[in-house]
């Protein structure tokens, strides 16, 4: 088996490596090296692909196959049930913004920025990652750099990336990391303009302001401590 | 006696499969609400034919095929088109080996022309060899090594622009 044999098989199948590909292997570092890339790519890929499948489905299944049975009624049953459930998702899910923009009007300065903070993610954060929506890196990716903050891989990795209207009404880029130390929310305000740097704690949570440049981002956690950890990596 | 054995044995093939079929179906659709009404439309029509499987071992393979048809019928889905190379070659880079990265893989294989992501997905999810995966989409199995390489080739540009170490012929 000549490389490019060998190369054309790890493509098509990368976890099935023959004995006659093993053999070429351990004779060539290149290949093996090549193998290796394949492999990590192909751990991401799959990473990427099982994504969450909701709770209870089997039994949802099963269930309907029990109630309905296997008819048409069933399939319009279900849909309306859908139907009915992402209105009342959607309904629960943009109602408290126009209360919050109502108050957002009433907030001034940090502290109460950090606080409005804390009952975004109280109020909003556990529907938006049950959503489970993804939002555009490249968008990030830009606020990030206008603040000039990064995101390096150790940080963990995101649960939830999205675009979020927060009580003062203004636009924020939200992102809900899973990090070593624990759930953290960064929201990036590139357009906010801060005086000063303000932490505030309110129902168990800590919030943190801190102005840039050329806006401020929020972060929110459990602890000081680990807002702290999470701010040393991003900086 | 005989419709409480098959019925237990149903029951099994639904706890067995629904989840790969749900993450299938996510695949196709992209979409959690039509996925789980999509995985559960396949299951009713698998009980409706429960009497045609003869060998259990099938099993799996019939679901991903009844779930494909029933997602083309629900949806109106044409014939696959064969996309070209260039598709492939316009997709941007993304790399920068941030958190962002399982976002991204989300994405770059969102990006995939749909072609060359389904025989991914049925190895990938499913664990499905290239005969069985030609079988499912009526394609050949060396149509199916091609675009198995090509998808590979894709993310790995999309990852890394850099190439890899040439292969030499020796």
């Amino acid at each position: 088996m000549n490389c490019l044999e060998f190369r054309r098989l790890v493509l098509i199948r990368p976890r099935q490596i023959a004995a006659e590909q093993q053999a070429h292997l351990e004779g060539c570092a290149r290949c093996a090296e090549y193998a290796q890339r394949v492999a990590r790519d192909e751990a991401a890929i799959e990473q990427a692909m099982l994504v969450p499948v909701p709770d209870g489905l089997a039994e949802r299944i099963l269930l309907r196959h029990k109630t309905h049975g296997p008819n048409r009624w069933g399939t319009l049953a279900l849909a309306a049930s859908l139907l009915v459930a992402v209105g009342v998702a959607f309904y629960s899910h943009e109602a408290p913004r126009q209360g919050d923009e109502i108050v957002s009007a009433q907030l001034a300065g940090a502290s109460q920025h950090a606080m409005a903070a804390i009952s975004y993610v109280l109020d909003h954060e556990p529907q938006l990652l049950k959503e489970n929506r993804a939002g555009d890196p490249k968008v990030m990716r830009a606020a990030l750099s206008e603040l000039g903050l990064s995101l390096p891989a150790n940080i963990g990795s995101v649960r939830y990336l999205g675009s979020s209207v927060l009580p003062d009404g203004s636009r924020g880029e939200h992102i809900v990391l899973q990090t070593p130390y624990g759930q953290v929310t960064l929201i990036l305000m590139p357009d906010q303009f801060l005086a000063s740097r303000v932490a505030v704690s309110d129902r168990n949570l800590q919030a943190l302001v801190a102005p840039r440049r050329q806006g401020c981002y929020l972060l929110i956690a459990d602890s000081t401590q680990t807002l702290e950890r999470v701010e040393a990596m991003l900086l | 006696m005989i419709i409480e054995r098959e019925r237990s044995k149903f029951e099994g093939v639904v706890k067995a499969y629904s989840e790969e079929l749900y993450r299938y179906a996510y695949w196709l659709c992209r979409d959690r609400f039509t996925a789980e009404d999509v995985v559960q439309e396949t299951f009713t029509r698998a009980w409706q034919g429960w009497n045609g499987l003869r060998d259990d071992r099938a099993a799996k393979g019939w679901l991903y095929t009844i779930l494909r048809n029933e997602h083309a019928r629900l949806h109106e889905r044409n014939q696959l088109a064969i996309d070209s190379d260039q598709e492939l070659d316009e997709l941007t880079d993304k790399s920068e080996g941030t958190a962002f990265d399982a976002f991204e893989m989300r994405d770059m294989l969102a990006a995939l022309p749909e072609t060359y992501r389904e025989p991914l997905m049925l190895q990938v999810i499913g664990g499905f060899g290239c005969a069985e995966i030609a079988s499912m989409i009526g394609i050949t199995v060396g149509a199916v090594m091609t675009r198995l390489t090509r998808a590979r080739q894709a993310v790995r540009k999309l990852i890394d622009p850099k190439p890899l170490t040439r292969a030499k012929e020796s």
